[in-house]
């Protein structure tokens, strides 16, 4: 995808904005997509958003909206839908008002835009949206999934080309963000219009990434499918903010067929690795998921020899989270595994029982650093 | 009104009663507070009820008669309404520019906008005068350039009035801009508005009950100031001093009468001020 047939595209962005920084910041968005912008706080996702939104000028580089470059548009020239943390509907206008406002800001032909649901009359998005009924409502006193809907028929009806959302759901409840979330992708996805959305929250990712970028300090740290970046980080930074529990530091003894052979402490792992070769005797990073890591009670033998790596420890200690339990084990170096909470409890494993732990190769990433 | 009614408007009575984050019976500490607060309360109170009731109708109907005692209070209204307009026209777009610029030196000129709230205003007065008087760097070439002249006219009277008071407008919209979530501002401008139609769509509206408050206050403070407009203007003769006159000349029964016609006044436009600025405000309960 060239940055000119892109819905959206995002060229060697510089900024520098107090302690926030845009490092020659490149990525593109498909029409119809949603790309989801991972990362921690200060990582400079706010900033990115805000960028293509027009509220910074950078300091290099350019935004593309369909090969239309608008970096030095003010933002009402650029036609994008901003949806923030709790929606930000104007508190002192009605739902109806909410709506119409940016609609009465946008030129009769934009208003007929054939693309969009009810060509941007506000009355009918209000129904397109199954919110007719609050039109006289003030926004105070709606519920989440109102907010939203006001949020995004308010949007529509200024007929943008490019959706942005900054983390509306994180002052929610973990129940009604997953409610919220189907909603906005079958909304987004019938829309068709793309979206570029902001979180620190994997849920978020997952849930809705067609494409994903994980940001780092103003850069990009690694750009692909939400899948890709949560099975193969790129990175040690990677893996730790997409959870991945087991981060363990290993030498490459030998490869054969596709089948890497890591020393990690005294240990011996096999790996299914990466494609690329890497020397005899390079240190590696090996990332194992610990839902990836299972456990049976030492002496009995689940699964045949060789097909996984099995490892004799011992059980330091467990955890109750949500409906799984986090049980870190020493078996010579510290592994943490999770389970569901029965099976955890079948098992009948107190403190310093001994236990087998399992991790099939092909569970087994290999990071350079 | 029916009986389920008049129960839920006992019901929303008692629960306006009741104290936040403390069980239902108040303990020692709020009875403590309540006391305390009651003395300040009655403390406020009691004078203006002494001064209004101490008054017979045939006595103020009298001093209400006195065409000077009119004319002064007018002044008054009028120095005060032209002192708080300008305060709202200048000092409006420095309150936005305060909230939302960020600048070397800023907690300086906010500390600069509070300073006459600190100054004696017999000394802000004296300021005055010579920045307006007759030899005043102001006084003297305004008066020769535009014959604009401050010593015995409203001009005075209304820069002594907006010296003393515009602080209060500055710091109450600042506050209500400052209340102003930016995002908003942002979405707006994202919807098409252009930085003219978002803060007159958005901005302002939301900050109107600070701004109106600030306004409010602008005008009562205008309207009771003395020290300063007696200094750099002493005829025409406001309200205050027009009573500070009467009581030097007549006494206390001459001036207490013009001073609760004065005091009538000024609750009556307080309160209409007020209700101006509820009015504006977003619909009750959507914040």
């Amino acid at each position: 995808m060239s940055a000119a047939t892109a819905a959206v595209a995002v060229e060697a962005l510089s900024l520098t904005l107090g302690v926030f920084r845009l490092k020659k910041l490149s990525f593109a968005l498909a029409r119809g997509g949603i790309l989801v912008i991972l990362g921690p706080n200060g990582s400079g996702k706010s900033v990115t958003l805000e960028t293509i939104a027009g509220f910074h000028r950078p300091d290099g580089g350019c935004v593309l909206f369909g090969g239309r470059d608008v970096t030095a548009l003010p933002p009402e020239r650029r036609r994008v839908g901003f949806v923030v943390q709790n929606f930000g509907l104007f508190p002192h206008l009605s739902v109806a008002q909410n709506v119409a406002i940016g609609r009465r800001a946008a030129s009769a032909a934009m208003a007929h835009d054939a693309r969009l649901p009810a060509h941007g009359d506000p009355q009918a998005l209000l129904s397109y949206f199954g919110i007719a009924h609050l039109a006289e409502r003030a926004p105070g006193g709606l519920s989440p999934g109102e907010k939203q809907r006001v949020a995004l028929a308010r949007a529509v009806a200024s007929t943008p080309d490019l959706f942005l959302f900054d983390e509306p759901f994180s002052a929610l409840d973990s129940g009604t963000r997953d409610q919220l979330r189907q909603e906005l992708k079958s909304f987004l996805r019938a829309l068709a219009i793309p979206a570029i959305f902001v979180t620190h929250d994997h849920d978020d990712a997952l849930a809705l990434a067609d494409t994903m970028i994980m940001l780092r300090d103003g850069a990009v740290a690694q750009s692909g499918s939400a899948a890709e970046i949560f099975r193969k980080p790129a990175n040690s930074f990677v893996a730790r903010f997409v959870g991945v529990q087991n981060i363990l530091p290993g030498q490459l003894i030998a490869q054969s067929d596709g089948v890497f052979t890591l020393a990690v402490g005294e240990r011996t792992l096999r790996a299914a690795g990466p494609p690329n070769a890497v020397n005899p005797g390079a240190s590696l990073l090996l990332a194992i998921r610990a839902e990836d890591v299972t456990l049976s009670r030492a002496g009995i033998a689940s699964e045949p020899p060789g097909a996984v790596n099995r490892l004799q420890g011992r059980v330091v200690g467990s955890r109750t989270i949500g409906p799984l339990v986090a049980v870190q084990i020493d078996c010579g170096f510290a592994l943490k595994a999770y389970l569901l909470a029965p099976q955890w409890q079948a098992m009948k494993l107190g403190p310093d029982a001994p236990v087998m732990a399992a991790v099939a190769p092909n569970a087994i990433h290999l990071m350079n650093e | 009104m029916t009986v389920d009614a008049v129960a839920n408007r006992a019901g929303s009575i008692k629960s306006r009663w009741r104290t936040r984050g403390a069980p239902s019976r108040p303990g020692t500490l709020y009875l403590l507070c309540w006391f305390c607060g009651s003395v300040l309360l009655a403390f406020l109170v009691i004078p203006l009820v002494a001064l209004a009731t101490h008054q017979s109708a045939q006595n103020l109907g009298e001093v209400a008669g006195m065409a000077d005692v009119r004319a002064a209070i007018a002044l008054s209204l009028e120095g005060a309404f032209l002192s708080a307009t300008l305060a709202a026209l200048a000092g409006v777009p420095l309150a936005y520019g305060l909230a939302r610029t960020r600048f070397p030196g800023k907690g300086m000129v906010a500390a600069l906008i509070d300073l006459p709230l600190a100054v004696p205003h017999t000394v802000a007065g004296i300021a005055l005068l010579m920045v307006f008087g007759r030899q005043g760097i102001f006084g003297e070439p305004l008066q020769t350039l535009v014959g604009l002249r401050f010593w015995g006219t409203l001009a005075g009277i209304v820069v002594a009035m907006l010296f003393v008071s515009a602080p209060y407008t500055v710091n109450a919209a600042r506050i209500g801009f400052e209340a102003v979530d930016p995002r908003l501002e942002q979405i707006a401008r994202t919807l098409g508005l252009g930085p003219w139609r978002t803060f007159l769509r958005i901005t302002l509206p939301l900050a109107w009950h600070s701004i109106m408050t600030g306004v409010t206050l602008t005008y009562a403070r205008s309207i009771s100031e003395f020290g300063a407009v007696v200094i750099l203007v002493y005829y025409p003769m406001t309200a205050p001093v027009m009573i500070y006159e009467l009581f030097l000349r007549f006494g206390l029964e001459q001036a207490a009468g013009a001073a609760v016609l004065l005091l009538i006044v000024s609750l009556a436009l307080f309160v209409l001020l007020r209700a101006l600025a509820q009015r504006g405000t977003p619909a009750p309960g959507n914040r």
